[in-house]
Protein backbone atom coordinates (compact mmCIF):
# COMPACT_ATOMS: atom_id res chain seq x y z
CA UNK A 1 0.00 0.00 0.00
CA UNK A 2 1.28 3.47 -0.74
CA UNK A 3 1.69 5.84 2.16
CA UNK A 4 0.76 9.40 1.42
CA UNK A 5 2.14 12.21 3.49
CA UNK A 6 -0.48 14.18 5.37
CA UNK A 7 -0.95 17.60 3.83
CA UNK A 8 0.34 19.16 7.00
CA UNK A 9 3.78 17.79 6.45
CA UNK A 10 4.40 19.19 3.03
CA UNK A 11 2.97 22.68 3.27
CA UNK A 12 4.26 25.69 5.12
CA UNK A 13 2.23 26.16 8.31
CA UNK A 14 2.31 29.84 9.20
CA UNK A 15 1.03 29.61 12.79
CA UNK A 16 3.60 27.07 13.79
CA UNK A 17 6.45 29.09 12.36
CA UNK A 18 5.14 32.31 13.87
CA UNK A 19 5.15 30.69 17.28
CA UNK A 20 8.75 29.55 16.86
CA UNK A 21 9.84 33.04 15.84
CA UNK A 22 8.11 34.72 18.78
CA UNK A 23 9.70 32.32 21.24
CA UNK A 24 13.18 32.85 19.81
CA UNK A 25 12.88 36.62 19.90
CA UNK A 26 11.52 36.70 23.44
CA UNK A 27 14.24 34.39 24.69
CA UNK A 28 17.05 36.43 23.12
CA UNK A 29 16.08 40.07 23.53
CA UNK A 30 13.05 39.78 25.79
CA UNK A 31 13.77 42.28 28.52
CA UNK A 32 16.74 44.11 27.02
CA UNK A 33 17.44 47.68 25.96
CA UNK A 34 19.17 48.48 22.68
CA UNK A 35 22.93 48.18 23.08
CA UNK A 36 25.09 48.76 20.04
CA UNK A 37 27.80 46.36 21.08
CA UNK A 38 25.38 43.50 21.66
CA UNK A 39 23.18 43.78 18.59
CA UNK A 40 25.48 41.64 16.52
CA UNK A 41 25.18 38.78 18.93
CA UNK A 42 21.42 39.24 19.34
CA UNK A 43 20.60 39.05 15.65
CA UNK A 44 22.82 36.00 15.27
CA UNK A 45 21.19 34.29 18.23
CA UNK A 46 17.63 34.99 17.11
CA UNK A 47 18.34 33.71 13.65
CA UNK A 48 20.22 30.61 14.74
CA UNK A 49 17.63 29.68 17.33
CA UNK A 50 14.79 30.03 14.81
CA UNK A 51 16.65 27.93 12.31
CA UNK A 52 17.43 25.12 14.72
CA UNK A 53 13.80 24.96 15.89
CA UNK A 54 12.61 24.95 12.28
CA UNK A 55 14.94 22.16 11.26
CA UNK A 56 13.73 20.12 14.25
CA UNK A 57 10.25 20.14 12.67
CA UNK A 58 11.63 17.60 10.24
CA UNK A 59 9.71 18.84 7.21
CA UNK A 60 11.11 18.60 3.66
CA UNK A 61 11.81 22.33 3.45
CA UNK A 62 14.70 24.68 2.86
CA UNK A 63 14.51 27.70 5.19
CA UNK A 64 15.75 31.28 4.96
CA UNK A 65 15.54 33.38 8.13
CA UNK A 66 16.22 37.13 8.25
CA UNK A 67 16.25 39.35 11.32
CA UNK A 68 16.43 43.15 11.45
CA UNK A 69 16.91 44.91 14.77
CA UNK A 70 16.54 48.69 14.78
CA UNK A 71 16.87 51.22 17.54
CA UNK A 72 13.78 53.33 18.18
CA UNK A 73 14.37 56.95 17.40
CA UNK A 74 11.45 58.00 15.26
CA UNK A 75 12.89 56.85 11.97
CA UNK A 76 10.79 54.85 9.57
CA UNK A 77 11.53 51.38 8.18
CA UNK A 78 9.80 49.49 5.40
CA UNK A 79 10.39 45.90 4.26
CA UNK A 80 9.00 44.22 1.14
CA UNK A 81 9.42 40.76 -0.37
CA UNK A 82 8.85 39.36 -3.83
CA UNK A 83 9.10 35.63 -4.46
CA UNK A 84 9.18 33.32 -7.44
CA UNK A 85 8.14 29.93 -6.10
CA UNK A 86 5.38 27.35 -5.91
CA UNK A 87 2.36 28.89 -4.20
CA UNK A 88 0.83 25.59 -3.17
CA UNK A 89 3.76 24.43 -1.05
CA UNK A 90 5.96 27.41 -0.23
CA UNK A 91 5.28 30.24 2.17
CA UNK A 92 6.64 32.99 4.33
CA UNK A 93 5.97 34.39 7.76
CA UNK A 94 6.96 37.80 9.10
CA UNK A 95 6.81 38.76 12.76
CA UNK A 96 7.12 42.31 14.08
CA UNK A 97 8.19 42.64 17.68
CA UNK A 98 9.00 45.73 19.72
CA UNK A 99 9.81 46.97 23.16
CA UNK A 100 10.57 50.44 24.53
CA UNK A 101 13.96 50.80 22.86
CA UNK A 102 13.98 48.75 19.70
CA UNK A 103 12.09 47.06 16.88
CA UNK A 104 12.77 43.54 15.70
CA UNK A 105 11.42 42.18 12.41
CA UNK A 106 11.95 38.49 11.63
CA UNK A 107 11.02 36.93 8.28
CA UNK A 108 11.08 33.20 7.55
CA UNK A 109 10.77 31.80 4.03
CA UNK A 110 10.06 28.08 3.59
CA UNK A 111 10.76 26.49 0.20
CA UNK A 112 9.60 22.94 -0.41
CA UNK A 113 12.01 20.43 -1.81
CA UNK B 1 6.23 26.28 -12.99
CA UNK B 2 9.63 25.42 -14.44
CA UNK B 3 10.66 25.63 -18.11
CA UNK B 4 11.27 22.75 -20.46
CA UNK B 5 14.68 21.70 -19.06
CA UNK B 6 15.42 18.09 -18.17
CA UNK B 7 13.60 17.27 -14.96
CA UNK B 8 15.88 14.41 -13.91
CA UNK B 9 18.70 16.83 -13.07
CA UNK B 10 19.42 17.20 -9.38
CA UNK B 11 22.41 19.50 -9.72
CA UNK B 12 22.74 22.59 -11.92
CA UNK B 13 25.52 22.49 -14.47
CA UNK B 14 28.06 25.29 -14.36
CA UNK B 15 26.22 27.51 -16.84
CA UNK B 16 22.97 27.41 -14.88
CA UNK B 17 24.37 27.87 -11.41
CA UNK B 18 23.20 30.86 -9.37
CA UNK B 19 25.91 33.47 -9.80
CA UNK B 20 25.95 36.00 -6.97
CA UNK B 21 28.08 38.48 -8.91
CA UNK B 22 25.64 38.63 -11.81
CA UNK B 23 22.66 39.01 -9.50
CA UNK B 24 24.41 41.69 -7.50
CA UNK B 25 24.83 43.70 -10.69
CA UNK B 26 21.10 43.33 -11.44
CA UNK B 27 20.24 44.59 -7.98
CA UNK B 28 22.70 47.48 -8.22
CA UNK B 29 21.31 48.71 -11.51
CA UNK B 30 17.67 48.64 -10.47
CA UNK B 31 18.28 50.24 -7.08
CA UNK B 32 20.45 53.06 -8.38
CA UNK B 33 17.94 53.79 -11.10
CA UNK B 34 14.97 53.94 -8.73
CA UNK B 35 16.40 55.42 -5.58
CA UNK B 36 18.85 58.10 -6.63
CA UNK B 37 17.57 61.43 -5.44
CA UNK B 38 14.62 60.00 -3.50
CA UNK B 39 13.80 61.31 -0.02
CA UNK B 40 12.29 59.04 2.59
CA UNK B 41 8.55 59.59 2.64
CA UNK B 42 6.21 57.13 4.40
CA UNK B 43 3.61 56.68 1.68
CA UNK B 44 6.01 56.78 -1.20
CA UNK B 45 8.38 54.27 0.35
CA UNK B 46 5.57 51.82 0.94
CA UNK B 47 4.82 51.73 -2.79
CA UNK B 48 8.44 51.97 -3.78
CA UNK B 49 9.60 49.00 -1.76
CA UNK B 50 7.04 46.64 -3.31
CA UNK B 51 7.66 47.83 -6.86
CA UNK B 52 11.39 47.61 -6.28
CA UNK B 53 11.10 44.02 -5.05
CA UNK B 54 9.02 43.07 -8.10
CA UNK B 55 11.35 44.76 -10.58
CA UNK B 56 14.40 43.09 -9.10
CA UNK B 57 12.65 39.72 -9.15
CA UNK B 58 11.78 40.18 -12.84
CA UNK B 59 15.28 41.34 -13.70
CA UNK B 60 16.86 38.32 -12.04
CA UNK B 61 14.41 35.96 -13.75
CA UNK B 62 15.51 37.36 -17.10
CA UNK B 63 19.14 36.63 -16.20
CA UNK B 64 18.29 32.99 -16.85
CA UNK B 65 18.51 30.99 -13.62
CA UNK B 66 15.76 28.68 -14.81
CA UNK B 67 15.71 25.99 -12.15
CA UNK B 68 15.90 28.40 -9.25
CA UNK B 69 13.21 29.57 -6.87
CA UNK B 70 13.88 33.21 -6.03
CA UNK B 71 13.18 35.19 -2.89
CA UNK B 72 13.83 38.93 -2.93
CA UNK B 73 13.81 40.99 0.24
CA UNK B 74 13.98 44.78 0.20
CA UNK B 75 14.48 46.85 3.36
CA UNK B 76 14.30 50.65 3.10
CA UNK B 77 14.85 52.80 6.15
CA UNK B 78 15.18 56.44 7.05
CA UNK B 79 18.59 57.68 8.12
CA UNK B 80 18.31 59.40 11.45
CA UNK B 81 21.40 58.22 13.22
CA UNK B 82 19.76 55.15 14.73
CA UNK B 83 21.56 51.82 14.93
CA UNK B 84 20.35 48.98 12.68
CA UNK B 85 21.58 45.43 12.26
CA UNK B 86 20.36 42.81 9.82
CA UNK B 87 21.30 39.10 9.91
CA UNK B 88 20.27 36.11 7.93
CA UNK B 89 20.85 32.36 8.13
CA UNK B 90 19.72 29.66 5.74
CA UNK B 91 19.05 25.98 5.98
CA UNK B 92 19.61 24.76 2.43
CA UNK B 93 21.89 22.89 0.06
CA UNK B 94 25.16 24.80 0.00
CA UNK B 95 26.26 23.14 -3.25
CA UNK B 96 23.40 24.53 -5.28
CA UNK B 97 21.91 27.48 -3.39
CA UNK B 98 23.28 30.95 -2.86
CA UNK B 99 22.40 34.60 -2.34
CA UNK B 100 23.42 38.08 -3.46
CA UNK B 101 23.04 41.35 -1.60
CA UNK B 102 23.59 45.05 -2.04
CA UNK B 103 23.39 48.06 0.24
CA UNK B 104 22.59 51.54 -1.07
CA UNK B 105 23.03 54.52 1.24
CA UNK B 106 22.17 58.17 0.69
CA UNK B 107 21.94 61.15 2.98
CA UNK B 108 18.47 60.40 4.23
CA UNK B 109 17.76 56.79 3.48
CA UNK B 110 19.39 53.37 3.27
CA UNK B 111 18.26 50.40 1.25
CA UNK B 112 19.30 46.76 1.66
CA UNK B 113 18.35 44.18 -0.95
CA UNK B 114 18.96 40.43 -0.65
CA UNK B 115 18.13 37.89 -3.34
CA UNK B 116 18.16 34.20 -2.38
CA UNK B 117 18.29 31.50 -5.05
CA UNK B 118 17.21 27.99 -4.11
CA UNK B 119 17.56 25.14 -6.61
CA UNK B 120 14.40 23.20 -7.42
CA UNK B 121 15.35 19.53 -7.82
Amino acid sequence: MDEFQAEDETTFVVEEVSKIIKESVEATIGGNTYQHNRVNQWTTNVVEQCLSQLSKLGKPFKYIVTCVIMQKNGAGLQTANACFWDNTTDGSCAVRWENKSMYCIVTVFGLAI
Amino acid sequence: MMGTSDTYLIRPNHQEKFKPAVVKECIREVVRERLTGVRYDDEEVRQLSTTLADSIKDRVKKAGFDRYKLTVQVVIGEQRGQGVKMSTRCFWDADTDSYAEDVFITENLFCVVVVFGSYYY
